[in-house]
């Protein structure tokens, strides 16, 4: 082990290097050595030592979602924690182009601050963005309440230089907004909780600040109600950036949040024409938010579905499903909650199919198998557990493909390094 | 097996009627809409349903005989080429839309569909699907889906990839599953996602889930025309950077106008160096006071005329005189190679310069019609391929362009795919590690190298032994064999 310490420590400067988890755990199980690379040729380097050494190495940016998936298989060997939070600069960005190349290591604040003062943003909203780092992001392919409007990383992540398993560096995609040059990587990458490489960087499109925004903040009594103004909404010509279901606090109610952005008139209309929808839908009110408001609301709902700072009887699941399939699901895993007397806090993007459920009690476990066995539609993957539990089924139905997906992963990561036994594949 | 024993074989799979297997027939089949490399195959089948195709794929891979899926060949790249013979998979029969499902706006088609023919049938219905390459009229889905194709609207919506929910893959071995059908967010690794751009590499379509949108409540048209093409180009950079968002921006220049003003009455003045066309769209409300902003803009730019589509006939006008550019182009030569290339939209004004230049270095002329928005050039080199002098000097032309377009931070292909056409610009891009990684993604779906074999990598690159290599090297002594050996293979996969 103090072998592996010194040479980590040649690798990328011995105080980039600390013995020791620092701090950090994974679900139980802390590294041994927390290492912070300064460049890709450092994580390069510390990376093919890793790889001699036999180590499982934990990507690791701001640390926010690392209550996803199952804790790592360490067995006997050194866990070593590959931090990409020293990997934080700018690298490539001409406004007028509205691309933007960063290091991984860059918190999602981080990035507005670089672009809004050009009017510009990145529209991903992922929880915690004073904390979340956009290769972690990346990794767990988080989303945001505006993928409505603006769609997710996917539709904006054009480019990307990583780090495989054994120290290579390889890129993919470039820094135009089409390009069909090769595979896309960035696709495979996304989503793949560092199981295949380590983002170094990441290239987006970057949109306009619009003009005008506001939200339209509608108070329904029943969940069934929330979903007839969705369908409301969803057959309308109105064209929102964001369409979110909150729970209030204590279980009374629901808010149905309707952001609208764009040019002045647009957004007029939106605000024209909501309100009434809504009534018709069976609000009790409806308000419209504006400025301070408006902004500090969103921020609030976009950290409704963070998993970093959970109590012992917490859990976040996400639910995904058809929209329409959407509002039965969550009045199921209501009654299943009321049964086993759990607090219940949803966030949805309601006509994405994508819902966020927190629960609060200690019969979670029952709860998360009802949830399983009742809706075998709906895709339902454990976001983080308050009391970490290893007999959990934390993906949910088996994907189809399993076996190229096996493949994919022996091909990229033959010795088993990267996140070993943490993702489903 | 036999040649003969292979067609009979395919014959009882897909009937008489779905094959083709006369040598003089099999010559359709030897190119898609780029011809710099022909190659004949072996057979061609048509099937009709996904239980053949599911079929012709297991006998391939028993066989050890290439696949190449087909739909219209409309392509550019010869990403249809048969480049090791084969068997040529044509989807054309595959031409049914099977369910439009509104309320999870979605839809599911064989991959033969028209992209004009859905595009019909959903505006029917209020919804339209993105991507609407200039091919429209005559290319499939499927050939869309393999190419991630493009279109003048990407500006704002994005391209085919961001519209596939999910596709029916039938993989080399024949093993056929669904990667997705509707729910947008799944554990696992993003199988649509590689599959799409992939050039039918990684599997065969036989079915797939398509995002639809809703037609906007308005639409506004309007066309600026100029006295050259760099104003032209100055208007779309400076309406990007000025943060607006149209669903088009498009540019026609001096050649291109001439090849399509007589066809489409379009009235453009003669003489006119270049016409863009602006598209806007969304709610009504603000929508002319938008487009008043960006024509302020071309004005200041130097735009001598705007002329509003008034109309929804022509709006449909103007779009039909741009997307039948490239056929238009048979008027002013026998020949044309078109270029696809992106760059980033700040060196438009420059490399359209560029391409001015080339053309009178290598005195052929060149037609410009492209996707100005999303930096997206087309330059179209004119010649007549049958002077081996005029051949040299188009493909030097092609082959400065894009070294230019990389030199400015660009990318070889935009929306016309590598297929065979760009797989030595590869190596412009990407060195052996990032053709490694693209090396093993390709191996895990086809590790026989069966399915559209010979495409996207560079001609001396063979993935397979690409991939071993990169195995080889990952694999540490004391690594997964070892710790499978010692621990049991179940902790670990």
């Amino acid at each position: 082990m103090s072998d592996l310490l010194i040479q980590l420590g040649s690798a990328v400067g011995a105080e980039h290097v600390t013995p020791g988890a620092d701090g950090l755990s994974v679900q139980g199980v802390s590294p041994h050595f927390v290492v912070a690379p300064g460049s890709v040729e450092e994580l390069s380097e510390a990376m093919k030592i890793a790889a001699a050494a036999r180590a499982a190495v934990i990507p690791w940016g701001g640390g926010t979602r690392q209550a996803l998936g199952t804790p790592p298989v360490a067995l006997d060997r050194p866990v070593v924690a590959m931090r990409t939070t020293r990997l934080n600069q700018v690298l490539d960005y001409t406004p007028d182009d509205m691309t933007i190349s960063v290091g991984a290591g860059m918190t999602l604040d981080e990035i507005d601050q670089a672009v809004r003062p050009n009017g510009q943003m990145l529209p991903m909203d992922v929880a915690l963005p004073g904390r979340s780092t956009v290769g972690g992001a990346l990794a767990c392919a988080a989303d945001g309440p505006r993928r409505l409007g603006y769609g997710t990383f996917r539709d904006l992540f054009l480019g990307t230089k990583v780090v495989e398993a054994g120290g290579r560096i390889s890129k993919a995609g470039g820094m135009t907004v089409k390009n069909v040059s090769g595979f896309d990587l960035m696709k495979l990458y996304i989503g793949s909780m560092g199981s295949l490489a380590i983002f170094t960087s990441a290239n987006f499109k970057l949109l306009p600040i619009p003009r005008a925004a506001a939200t339209i903040a509608c108070e329904f009594d029943t969940l069934e109600s929330v979903f007839a103004m969705a369908d409301a909404l969803h057959t309308s010509k109105l064209l929102p950036a964001a369409c979110e279901l909150v729970s209030a606090e204590g279980g009374q109610g629901f808010g149905l949040c309707v952001a609208t952005d764009g040019l002045d008139q647009a957004v007029a209309r939106h605000k024209r024409d909501v309100p009434g929808l809504a009534q018709k839908a069976g609000a009790r009110a409806s308000h419209v938010l504006e400025g301070e408001e408006h902004t500090s609301l969103w921020r609030r709902i976009n950290d409704l579905s963070q998993s970093a700072d959970l109590e012992p009887d917490e859990m976040v699941i996400r639910v995904a499903s058809l929209p329409s399939l959407l509002g039965s699901a969550l009045v199921a895993l209501q009654v299943a909650a009321k049964k086993h007397a759990l607090r219940l806090q949803i966030s949805a993007r309601v006509l994405n199919g994508i819902a966020y459920v927190r629960t609060r009690g200690t019969a979670w476990k029952a709860f998360h198998e009802v949830a399983l066995t009742t809706l075998p539609e709906v895709s339902i993957v454990t976001l983080g557990l308050g009391t970490p539990e290893p007999s959990v089924d934390v993906w949910g139905r088996p994907p189809n493909g399993l076996d190229v997906m096996r493949r994919i992963k022996a091909e990229f990561d033959p010795a088993n390094i990267l996140n070993p036994g943490r993702y489903l594949v | 097996m036999t040649h003969l024993e292979l067609v009979s074989e395919l014959r009882h799979i897909v009937g008489e009627r779905g094959l083709v297997s006369d040598p003089d027939a099999l010559m359709t089949y030897n190119a898609d809409g780029c011809v710099m490399d022909t190659h004949d195959p072996d057979v061609v089948v048509l099937p009709t349903t996904t239980e053949q195709v599911v079929a012709v794929v297991k006998l391939a891979a028993r066989e050890h005989v290439p696949v190449i899926a087909r739909g219209a060949g409309t392509g550019l790249s010869g990403g249809a080429t048969p480049m090791r013979g084969g068997i040529v998979l044509v989807t054309s029969r595959m031409d049914k839309i099977l369910e439009i499902d509104t309320r999870n706006n979605r839809c599911r088609v064989q991959p033969g569909v028209i992209n004009f023919e859905l595009t019909a049938f959903l505006k029917s219905r209020g919804y339209h699907f993105a991507a609407d390459p200039s091919s429209q009229k005559a290319c499939t889905i499927g050939g869309n889906i393999a190419n991630n194709s493009g279109g003048p609207h990407c500006i704002k919506y994005g391209v085919t990839g961001s519209h596939v929910l999910g596709v029916q893959m039938v993989l080399a071995d024949g093993s056929i599953f669904w990667s997705g059908e509707g729910i947008v967010e799944q554990p696992g690794y993003d199988l649509t996602g590689v599959t799409v751009g992939a050039e039918g590499t990684t599997c065969v379509i036989t079915e797939c889930w398509l995002k639809i949108l809703p037609v906007p409540e308005a639409t506004r048209v309007v066309m600026a025309v100029f006295n050259d093409i760099r104003p032209a180009a100055e208007t779309v950079s400076a309406v990007i950077a000025g943060g607006f968002l149209p669903a088009a921006l498009e540019v026609m220049d001096t050649l291109a106008l001439k090849a399509v003003n007589d066809a489409y009455q379009m009235g453009i003045p003669p003489g006119a160096g270049a016409a863009l066309i602006i598209e806007v769209d969304g709610v009504d409300d603000g929508l002319d006071d938008l487009l008043a902003e960006i024509v302020q803009i071309a004005k200041d730019k130097g735009a001598i005329e705007v002329r509003p589509a008034k109309t929804p006939q022509e709006q449909v006008n103007v779009w039909a005189a741009r997307k039948n550019a490239f056929g238009a182009m048979g008027r002013l030569a026998p020949t044309y190679h078109l270029v696809d290339t992106v760059v980033p939209r700040t060196k438009l004004p420059a490399i359209m310069d560029d391409v001015k230049r080339i053309s009178k270095e290598v005195n052929l002329p060149i037609a410009n019609v492209f996707h100005a928005g999303d930096g997206n050039l087309h330059p179209i080199v004119l010649f007549d391929s049958t002077d081996p002098d005029q051949n040299a000097r188009a493909h030097k032309a092609v082959e400065e362009i894009m070294r230019l377009s990389i030199g400015y931070g660009g990318v070889i292909s935009g929306e016309h795919g590598v297929g065979i056409e760009k797989q030595e610009f590869m190596s412009y891009m990407f060195n052996d590690d990032d053709l490694g990684a693209m090396a093993a993604l390709h191996e895990a779906f086809d590790p026989e190298d069966l399915l559209n074999p010979g495409k996207i990598f560079p001609r001396k690159v063979n993935p397979n032994e690409l991939a071993a290599t990169r195995r080889q090297a990952s694999t540490v002594p004391g690594g997964l064999a070892a710790i499978v050996a010692k621990h049991g293979e179940k902790v670990w996969i």
